[in-house]
Order: structure tokens, then sequence, then C-alpha cells
């Protein structure tokens, strides 16, 4: 296909979103309204941008080598009050969860009374690849903190995957700045950036 | 001790017993195309198939038989039965082609025109250490399919006999398998502690103490396994091209070939030949395997991204929490067509059909092999090498490196290419010789 062909088919597209844009804003708030007309330019950049979102499995959104996970999981009795009093403890301390070597961030929301547990994490790769790692390597640390939401089957259970789909909802929109970063691959730009400085703080 | 705790007399041979040597053997492709039929041929193969009792003696010759899920339809397996097989093994392995990788050149669109289509429904695997055996063996299995007007023999893909059973890019191969708790014999030095059979054949606790679901009713499941087939063309002339553009003389291609593979061509390991080849070694059983990564945590004896050492990092640091013994697999890996010749180097040596196909069996197959595609094979980060892949069985893609660790500084290799090419694959359920019973005599 020419390139002026798909410049042209690119365009459209782009046009048809914008449309769509100006249709949802109609009865937006004026400040709402305005700030479009005058913003409309900006967001046909990020419109005709190739989209970087992808599957990351059964459910969850994935842009490059990275993952989300969101869930929203009902807590048991009690659970909240274990859950937050556990968290209270640990002073936001996980360097434990490092030697998982996937995980880039979590966060834990207690929500509606300490009745709901929020739980986001950015991982890499495949959702499921390393689950049953954590069934023989680190059982307790899962169970201690997952066996306060209601159903958890235990973290050696044969359903635990289809109980983890089950509370997972896919991230609507999800931003990832580095989305070509491992954790690992992270781990060794800190090191090499680290001793690259020295070796230049000698040299100069 | 290891001693037996397993039903060998109930386990299919294949599962437990090593690939003779020499070997010589074939893996037929059936289609069932009328359920009574179909069950009348397991009826009929049932008392040739051979159980692992006794597996560590030496034996001459054994058949084994496996069933794909639509192999199962087929043969009129109940609903209920068909539900309770875990959903990768249903959808088949050109089904989960993203998660196992096989993109790009080994893509199921570019597969043999046999696979991927739901018509393999039962392959027959047949191992011998010598070709008279095999030849009476394989009439035998034909015998018992030729002439039933109900079932399609599709392909049949003979293997074995390279000199000295080497493989297709010129190594001995096969050694290294997992040892499995209560099959009866210690394991070799080397091999690490024996581990839990549930991690290879159903019905036993595995390595989490759990007995993984089982295929039901029980006498379906118990004592079967999975098995995934893939069958790979070896580029042969891009692999001696990759050799001569990275090594001058003999003796420098030869250290790069050991570096991809962590073995010499003989099979002995670097980690006890780091500088040059010892046949000797290559062919000791009790000594090929015995070593562990301690003493090179660095990888300057075998890299860290060579094949063995990504197969099976024993305990080298890997950046991920990750159970090593948990992601093993069985393999009877087997060798056919032309066998390697280091001075082919032209493009047409790329597509002469020679190559591997392995049987890669463990109770979980699927996860197992969705788990070393993406993280082991066609990954690198889990030994802090993003990007790299697996020399010998990954798929590269343009400009792909490998490293090899020296000091003071790091080989980096560029241009290292799909070596090895999938054309096919297909997932089997490998049942106990009850189950095959239960199964031929199923009544609906």
């Amino acid at each position: 296909m020419a390139s002026i062909e798909r410049t042209q088919i690119a365009e459209d597209i782009v046009a048809k979103k914008i449309k769509r844009v100006q249709e949802l804003y109609a009865d937006a708030p004026e400040v709402g309204r305005v700030a479009l007309k005058n913003g409309l330019e900006a967001l046909k950049q990020e419109l005709a941008a190739s989209p970087g979102r992808q599957s990351a499995g059964r459910v969850g959104a994935r842009q490059g080598r990275v993952s989300e996970l969101t869930a929203i999981i009902p807590l048991e009795p009690g659970g909240g009050k274990r859950i937050r009093g556990l968290l209270d403890l640990l002073q936001g301390n996980f360097k434990g969860a490092d030697v998982v070597g996937t995980l880039h961030d979590m966060r834990f929301v207690l929500l509606e009374n300490d009745t709901k547990l929020l739980f986001c994490t950015t991982y890499d790769g495949e959702w499921d690849a390393y689950i049953d790692d954590f069934v023989t390597k680190i059982p307790n640390s899962m169970d201690i903190l997952f066996c306060n939401c209601k159903g958890w089957p235990g973290i050696r259970s044969p359903v635990i995957k289809d109980w983890l789909v089950k509370n997972q909802i896919t991230a609507d929109a999800w931003y990832v700045a580095s989305p070509n970063l491992s954790v690992a691959e992270t781990w060794r730009l800190e090191k090499v950036g680290k001793a690259v400085d020295e070796l230049l703080d000698k040299i100069g | 001790m290891n001693p037996p705790m397993l039903d060998l007399d109930d386990i299919q041979a294949t599962i437990l017993r090593l690939r003779p040597a020499p070997y010589f053997g074939s893996h037929v492709a059936l289609r069932v195309d009328n359920a009574h039929i179909g069950r009348e041929l397991l009826r009929r193969l049932t008392p040739h198939v051979d159980s692992a009792a006794n597996w560590w003696k030496p034996a001459s010759t054994w058949i084994s038989v496996a069933i794909s899920y639509a192999g199962l339809e087929a043969l009129g397996v109940a609903q209920s039965s068909l539900a309770s097989f875990p959903e990768t093994f249903r959808l088949g392995m050109a089904a989960r082609s993203k998660q196992l990788r096989d993109e790009g050149i080994n893509d199921p669109k570019n597969w043999e025109a046999l696979f991927g289509t739901r018509q393999i429904h039962i392959g027959l695997n047949i191992f011998s250490n010598s070709e008279e055996e095999w030849k009476r063996v394989i009439d035998i299995a034909r015998e018992q399919y030729e002439g039933l007007s109900g079932i399609t023999a599709l392909a049949v893909q003979d293997f074995g006999a390279q000199p000295g059973d080497l493989n297709s890019l010129g190594y001995r191969d096969g050694i290294d398998q997992p040892a499995i708790e209560g099959s009866g014999v210690d394991p070799l030095p080397g091999y690490g502690r024996p581990i839990k059979a549930g991690e290879f054949i159903l019905g036993y606790p595995g390595e989490a103490g759990v007995i993984l679901p089982m295929p039901q009713p029980d006498i379906l499941g118990r004592n079967g396994t999975y098995v995934g087939f893939r069958k790979y063309q070896s580029r042969v002339g891009a692999f001696n091209r990759f050799l001569h553009e990275n090594g001058k003389t003999q003796d420098e291609r030869e250290l790069i070939a050991a570096k991809l593979v962590g073995r010499w061509r003989s099979g002995a390991p670097l980690t006890r030949a780091p500088d040059k080849d010892d046949p000797e070694l290559g062919a000791d059983p009790k000594r090929n395997n015995d070593f562990n990564y301690a003493n090179d945590k660095l990888g300057r004896q075998v890299p860290l991204g060579a094949h063995i050492r990504r197969m099976n990092p024993r305990d080298s640091e890997l950046t991920r929490l990750t159970d090593v013994n948990i992601h093993r697999l069985i393999r009877r890996g087997t060798s056919y067509g032309k066998p390697y010749d280091p001075n082919e180097l032209s493009e047409e040596a790329d597509e002469v059909p020679r190559g591997a196909i392995f049987l890669f069996i463990s109770a979980r197959a699927m996860d197992t092999m969705e788990f070393l595609q993406q993280e082991w094979i066609n990954d690198g980060d889990f030994i802090k090498a993003s990007g790299e892949r697996d020399p010998i069985i990954g798929r590269q893609e343009e400009g792909a490196t490998f490293t090899i660790p020296k000091a003071p500084v790091r080989r980096r290799i560029h241009g290292i290419h799909t070596f090895n090419v999938l054309k096919g694959g297909e997932y089997l359920f490998m049942p106990s010789l009850s189950a095959l019973k239960w199964l031929g005599n199923l009544d609906t």
C-alpha cells in the first residue's frame, strides 16, 4: 500500500476519534467543553499514537514486558482488622518481596470500613508464570496475607488460579513510562549506571 | 535410597525408560474416524504396550500410546470426562501458540500441514535398540491399525540411527533427566534429589505436597501423564555458518559450539572440562552430569545463557523467585533425517528435512512448557540477560546476541539465528495401561 494512502487512512481514524470525543463531551460541564476545544491539538497527537495495550493473559492488561493486576476482594469478618494491623506493623517494609524479582510495585487500599481490599500490582510477564513457584517457595507469606480474603482456597489449592482470575478486574486504562524495562533489567541498569559513573570519576 | 513407590506395572514404559543406545524407532500419527473402531484399535494395541516395571533394566523394544484431546473426543469419551482435562490441553498446542511464544517462523501457520489441525488423534511411539527389532515391532503395531476401516494412518516418522547417536547439530544429547522419587533407582551423581513423582505422573503428591487434579474418573487419570510433542527442523547451514563467522579455527569453533550448549559435542560438561573436550568424560554417565555451578557463578565456564544452564539452572542465582524442581520435564528426544555434517554451510542445508522430535513428559506438561518457552527459552531476564534467548531452541529475532562471560570483559556475539525451527506440535495424554483398557472397553 502506498504510504500516502496509509497516511490518509490514519488521518481518517483520528478524525473519527475526535468526532467521538466531541460527542462524548457534548453534555460535559462547561469547563470540560472549553478545555476540549482548547486542548484538541494536543489530544490529537495522543489519539494518533499506536495502541500500546495488550492482554496479560486471562485477565489484566500488558504494555511491553510489563503487566498490571487490579483486584477488589471482599474480606472475611475480621480480615480487614488483621490486614490493617499487619500492614501497620510492617511499616511499609516489603523488602521481602524483592526475592520475587518480578514485582515493580504493590498497593494495598482497605475500602468500605475495611470490608474490602483493593490490591494493585505491576509485574513482569505473564500473570501466572510464577504462581507454582510461590506455592513451593513462599506459601506461608501468601497464606498469611490472603487468608483474610473471602473464599481464599489456600495457595496450595489447585483452583488458586481460578480464584485469582475471579477477583481480578482488568484496568480500563493504564500508563507505563518504561514498558520494556523489567525489574531485573532495571536493577541491572542501576548497577551499570553506578559502575560507569565510578569509572568516569576515576578518569575525570 | 529411592525404593519403588509407583505403580510401575501400570505406567507406560516410555515415561521412565531411557532412550536406548543406539536407538531406532518411529512416531506414528493415526486418526480415528469411527469411535467403535477406535476403541477396537486400543483393545488390539494395549497388550503390546509395555509397562515401566523394571524400567532400569536394558530393554530392547517398546511401544507407547498417547491420545490427543481430539482423539478422546473421537473415541467417544463422555463429556464429563472430557471437561475434566485442563483447558490448555483441550485447546491444544497450536491454540496456545501465543503463550508458548510460537510466533514468527515458529507460528502454527508455518507448521507442516498435519499439525494443529486436530487430526492427530492417537500417537504411537516405537523405541528400539536394534534395527531388526524396530522393524519387527513396527510391523506388529501396523498389523493392529492397518485394515481397520475407521482408522487413517496420517504419517510415520522414523528416527534414530545417527552415527554415535549425535543429534542433528552434532551433539550427544539426552543427558540430565529429572530424577523421580519412588521410581525405584537412586539417581546418578549430579542428578539432584529425586523430585516428587506427582510432578511427572498423575495420582501422586507433587512438590507442593498435593495431588494435581486428574482427568476423571480416576481410572482414566491415575498413572497417566501429559506429553508435549514437538518437531523441530535443524538449520544446519545457519548453525555452521554462525560457527565459522565467530571462530577462525576448528578449535575456536568447537569452543563456541560448546559455549552455546554448556557441553562439548561429546557431552562432556564445560564445568568439568572447561578448556578442551574430554570424550571419555562425555561418555561416562556417572560423571558427565555430576556438577553444579557453585564455582561458576559468573558463567565463565558454562555461560549463564547456555542451553543446559537455562533448561536446568541447578544452583545458579536467578533474579526471580524460582523453584527449579517444578519446571523440569522428562524428555525423549529423537533425531531424524540426514546426520549432522560440520562442512555443510549452504542455505540449502537449512532446508534439508532433519532435526529433532521431542516428547516432553510431565503431569503438568502444558504449564511447564509455557513457563519454559516464556521464561527460560525466549527470555533472559531470569539470568540478567534481558533480550537474550536460548541459543539452541530459542526463536531469535533480528540482531539477537549471545553473551559469553569472560575475564576481563565478556564477549557478546551478534547475529545469532534460529537454529531449530518448530515444524509442528501437539499435546497428548499418555494414559496408564488400565486406562487404555478402560478406554478400549468404553460402552457408548
